[in-house]
């Protein structure tokens, strides 16, 4: 059964208000909570490691993948490996998220794993939200890994989002990229009092033709710190794109260090960096249209996690 | 209904023997704007305009002198309160987000997110075609389109006093009359208490009044037929500036 809390954290991580339609996955405090499989989507338990194995038929169009993980237990760590094996041709959109609710003073942390294998043609949108809550002052941990391998011609999106309450965070992305294909990355970091956000990317642009872009948005409030790094490695002729922007307000530190590697001559690999504060011409601009100092930081804010 | 008095704005700068010195950017100006009347500033770059106008939204503050807003005194207020009061000012350089759209802008400025009245806004304005309404107002915006948007936030306010500051720039020829049009439309239908800052013939055309500064005063006020041997005058013009006090023919080569 979900309580009242569970559906509260589904709601913040999967926009999700009660049980999803299609095939879902739901984990609660280290257990499968429910499951549902569809015609073209299988979902098992993976046999040899706490996870599950998502297997989607190649030529799946339209249809979606609910993972969602709720903690709120106070003193659990959860570990999980997840596999995804999206058939070629298909057209999916996977939602994952993690949401823990911290009563207690024990640390909570989940670590997830998601490895993706998306073949020939096929087309994957996989957003990912992680939230944290609750009035226990216990650690929340957040450790999530991506490893994304794109067959040819192969396209995905990743919408990766940590929306608050998180007090560590360590994420990992890989991605290898075979012929034709493209990855889109969009990664959204909201940190504030003490907490710690570390993302490492890693992207290979593998195959000819290839193309990825990596887009970094971080807003580091109070005295929290965000570290970003990303290096794009190009074997073949191809295109590769780094933007990371960081917005610092208050005492928040950042590291922001995007790297490029060309192993080809027709690599074409760029990137753009940024850290500031909040610009004082936007600020000026909606205050001038009758928003308080308040609200045009945080229109800003918002619009740039958008 | 708006009236400056000794306005100024000064700054500390360091001459070329490292001297520092102050310079009146904005000089002890006194004027009164009078409610409903269409007004043109221009002057050489770097004379004060863009200055003025922030003086008076309050993005900058002055100082020496006050400024009344239909006789309050409005010199110690905040940006937000000088909105709501109901001055309003279109950017020279407007500010670029991410993630902001011309309807979130616009949402703001007209404080109501229905779509038949942004809609109605946006046709109002008419220089915006609707399809900029989803546009993100980034850097991706060109000069002219990003000026359109700043004019149409400024207009969905219905201020009782609009400053627009250089709204021509970057427009393109087909835009410049149905824009000069537009302000003079707002002016008479709503009653907007107008300042245009333009170097554009077209606005000093239907201007009811004409402002020229120079150096951070006001050098000529009227109308503009008694403009025209200023504006035609060289002298005025700042990229040779004449020693004070000397009218040598040299100076103004
Ligand atoms: N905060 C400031 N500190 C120092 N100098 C300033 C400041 N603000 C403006 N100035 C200077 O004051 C002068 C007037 O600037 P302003 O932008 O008001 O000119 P303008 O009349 O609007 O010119 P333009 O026609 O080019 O737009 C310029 O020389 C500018 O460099
Ligand atoms: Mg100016």
């Amino acid at each position: 059964m979900l309580s009242a809390l569970d559906k509260d954290l589904l709601k913040s991580v999967a926009d999700l208000e009660d049980i999803p339609k299609g095939a879902y996955n739901i984990r609660k405090n280290g257990k499968l909570e429910s499951r549902s499989v569809s015609a073209h989507i299988n979902i098992e338990s993976d046999e040899e490691r706490d996870g599950i194995i998502v297997t989607i038929a190649p030529g799946t169009i339209n249809e979606s993948v609910h993972i969602p993980v709720i903690l709120s237990e106070s003193g659990l760590n959860d570990v999980v490996y997840n596999t995804f094996v999206v058939g070629a041709g298909s057209d999916v959109t996977i939602i994952a998220g993690c949401g823990i609710h911290c009563g207690g003073p024990e640390p909570e942390g989940h670590e997830g794993i998601h490895e993706f294998r998306v073949g020939k043609g096929a087309k994957v949108k996989y957003v990912e939200k992680h939230y944290a809550a609750g009035q226990g002052y216990g650690k929340r941990t957040l450790n999530p890994t991506t490893k994304v391998f794109l067959e040819e011609n192969a396209h995905v999106e990743m919408e990766l989002t940590q929306i608050s309450g998180v007090d560590e965070a360590n994420r990992i992305n890989e991605a290898v990229l075979g012929a034709g294909s493209s990855l889109v990355i969009m990664e959204r970091v909201m940190t504030e009092g003490d907490q710690k956000a570390v993302s490492r990317n890693e992207i290979t642009l593998a195959g000819e033709n290839s193309s990825a872009n990596m887009v970094s948005r971080s807003v580091i409030k109070g005295n929290s710190r965000q570290n970003f790094y990303a290096t794009m490695v190009a074997r073949q002729k191809c295109f590769g794109h780094i933007e990371c922007d960081a917005i610092i307000m208050d005492n928040g530190a950042n590291e922001t260090i995007p790297a490029l590697r060309a192993e080809h001559p027709d690599a074409e690999l760029s990137h753009e960096a940024s850290i500031g504060k909040i610009a004082g011409d936007q600020l000026m601009k909606l205050m001038s249209l009758c928003l308080s100092y308040e609200e045009a930081v945080n229109m800003i804010i918002q619009g740039f996690l958008r | 209904m708006l009236e400056l008095k000794g306005l100024s704005f000064s700054v500390v700068e360091k001459n070329e023997n490292g001297e520092e010195k102050r310079r009146d950017i904005i000089d002890a100006m006194d004027f009164t704007f009078e409610a409903g009347k269409f007004y043109a500033i221009t002057g050489p770059n770097g004379s004060g305009k863009t200055t003025l106008s922030r003086l008076i939204m309050g993005i900058n503050q002055p100082t020496a002198g006050r400024i009344f807003f239909e006789g309050k005194d409005i010199t110690g207020m905040t940006i937000t309160e000088r909105a709501t009061a109901g001055i309003s000012y279109s950017f020279q350089q407007p500010a670029r987000f991410k993630g902001v759209t011309f309807r979130d802008l616009l949402s703001v400025a007209a404080k109501t997110e229905k779509e038949e009245k942004l809609l109605e806004i946006v046709r109002r304005v008419g220089i915006c075609p609707l399809s900029f309404l989803d546009k993100p107002v980034d850097s991706t915006l060109s000069g002219g389109e990003i000026k359109k948007i700043e004019l149409a936030t400024t207009i969905a306010r219905n201020p009782k006093l609009a400053i627009y500051d250089e709204p021509d720039t970057g427009i393109d020829l087909w835009t410049i009359m149905p824009m000069v049009n537009l302000l003079k439309k707002e002016q008479i239908e709503h009653k907007t208490t107008t300042i245009v800052v333009s170097h554009n013939r077209s606005f000093l055309d239907v201007a009811d009044d004409i402002l020229i500064v120079d150096h951070g005063k006001l050098r000529y006020h009227g109308n503009l037929k008694n403009a025209l041997p200023m504006l035609n005058d060289f002298r005025i013009c700042s990229f040779n500036p004449c020693p004070e006090g000397e009218q040598d023919a040299q100076c103004f080569r």
